[in-house]
């Protein structure tokens, strides 16, 4: 509770002035005291002269639909933004665009101290209405209000259609105004310009269910369709911030390969030329080599194999033993190219080179064993071997890369999709992209 | 929020890319056996590696 608002009573019941209906005779309530300017009797539809003693008939206006029921009963009282206030008026207004008729629902909230302010209500998306304290500037597809900018969304003509309570204005079925709204969410800048008269007013996006637990309905609210015009979008971060954090861990991740690679000390243990030869070897072409000491904490060993071959190939067991403790390192690498002509001009695939990288290797003494397979064709070959220590892994830098990209590229497009989805009901939608492919022209 | 999760996640990341690279790991895979016996040294054929009998391939476009 606000400082100076006393709650209103408990149970809501009609205040100051009970009239009736100078047509039909039905009671009529007043919430407002003296700030009505017009009241709607419910069972006519008489749109009465609050201000007049005698209620004089303003207008009679007939219903179009029987489903127009607020959502909030008149007369519901509920603490908004720590005001304790009473649904006192609901109207439905509506625009058409293309042809199509929107829609949407506004109700007169008053509080005897604070006054009044509004709540508007469009396909589950609620916002908190006040009238402007200050004049906001606008400039072109922009105004500004208290420091703020708010962007151009769309102009459209609203119609009042159905009025039901009391208002602060002497209101009409039928009365048309140009209506402009600016967002910068989860606010509306909104201006309302009936003849020469304009009334600018900001509001603040709500969720259905705030509004249901403040005035305590019954149920759930209508599900919300859509993305509102200034509905704050549920990525709720700063997109650019984002790349800038992103921008800076990449940074951070250079100077990391920067400071790996300098220390790292890609140290030679085994480098040798084997040759093979098809008529020497018997049943058993396995082999190991001398044994070698790997130093330093546990780090990689590179091996690196290059072999002469043309449309053949050679395959190579490895494995690498640890001399002292049994523990070996067991893989296959096959050295394989391949190059010819066709139709298509030349073509070649495979490497005379292969690399291949064993994890966390512990300090010892260690040698490799070796079993060659060649291609049936080649009689002879010889193939180098050359063993590097502590070299650094640059796949673990773009695994990092890729995982600190992901999320700013997963957050920017639900981001971005969000704000597509908001714009493209404005009158600035994003560009469309068509589906025709200009065939048919 | 999101920004901090971020953030957070972001020196996760750096941080895993960095012992990763100290700890030497590597991308590559590779079996890993345990009591070779030492005899293998003097008769290397007493040891069948898990990867002989590959297939290979013939090349050929």
């Amino acid at each position: 509770m606000s400082a100076g608002t006393p709650p209103l009573p408990g149970t809501p019941k009609l205040q100051a002035r009970a009239l009736n209906c100078p047509k039909c005779g039905a009671a009529i309530g007043l919430r407002s005291f003296g700030q009505a300017e017009t009241v709607v009797c419910a069972s006519c539809h008489c749109i009465l002269d609050a201000k007049d003693p005698n209620l004089a008939i303003l207008q009679q206006f007939e219903i179009k639909t029987s489903d127009v029921r607020p959502l909030i009963p008149l007369g519901t009282r509920g603490k908004l933004r720590g005001t304790d206030y009473e649904a006192i008026g609901f109207q439905r207004r509506s625009t058409q665009v293309d042809g199509i008729t929107y829609c949407w629902h506004e109700y007169v909230l008053f509080n005897p101290y604070k006054g009044i302010r509004y709540l508007s209500e469009y396909n589950g998306h609620w916002n908190d209405i006040s009238i402007c304290k200050m004049l906001p500037m606008s400039e072109g597809t922009s105004a500004n209000y208290l420091g703020e900018i708010y962007k151009h969304f769309q102009t459209c003509n609203a119609s009042t259609d159905f009025v039901l309570g009391e208002f602060p204005w002497q209101v009409r079925v039928g009365e048309k105004a140009a209506v402009t709204d600016y967002v910068h969410p989860p606010r509306v800048l909104s201006s309302e310009k009936l003849d020469t008269e304009v009334t600018w007013s900001i509001g603040e996006y709500m969720y259905g269910r705030e509004i249901w637990e403040t005035f305590k309905l019954p149920g759930a609210p209508p599900e919300a369709m859509g993305v509102y015009e200034n509905q704050p979008s549920p990525v709720a971060t700063n997109v650019a911030g984002m790349w800038v954090a992103f921008a800076a861990f990449a940074v951070l991740l250079l100077a990391l390969i920067a400071g790996f690679d300098m220390r790292a000390k890609k140290e030679p243990v085994l480098h040798q030329t084997f040759h093979w030869e098809r008529a020497k070897v018997a049943n058993e072409t396995s082999f190991v080599t001398d044994v070698f000491e790997l130093k330093g904490r546990p780090s990689t060993v590179e091996v690196k194999t290059w072999a002469p071959v043309s449309n053949e190939w050679i395959y190579l067991n490895y494995a690498l033993i640890n001399q002292d403790t049994g523990q070996a390192w067991d893989f296959g690498r096959e050295v394989s190219y391949y190059s010819g002509y066709d139709s298509d001009g030349s073509w070649s695939e495979g490497n005379r080179n292969d690399s291949v990288v064993i994890p966390s290797v512990p300090s010892g003494h260690y040698y490799f064993r070796i079993e060659p397979e060649v291609d049936p064709a080649v009689p002879a070959i010889a193939y180098s071997v050359e063993v590097t220590r502590d070299v650094p892994v640059f796949g673990i830098y773009g695994i990092a890369f890729l995982a600190l990209l992901a999320p700013v590229v997963i957050i920017s497009f639900r981001a971005y999709a969000f704000e597509r989805s908001r714009w493209s009901e404005s009158d600035h939608p994003p560009m469309q992209f068509s589906s025709s492919s200009g065939d048919d022209e | 929020m999101f920004r901090k999760f971020y953030l957070l996640y972001g020196f996760l990341v750096l941080g895993t890319a960095a012992f990763g690279q100290y700890r030497g790991w590597s991308l590559d895979t590779i079996n890993q056996l345990k009591n070779v016996p030492k005899s293998v040294r003097d008769n290397p054929g007493s040891y069948r590696s898990v990867y002989s009998g590959y297939h290979h391939y013939t090349g050929g476009k």
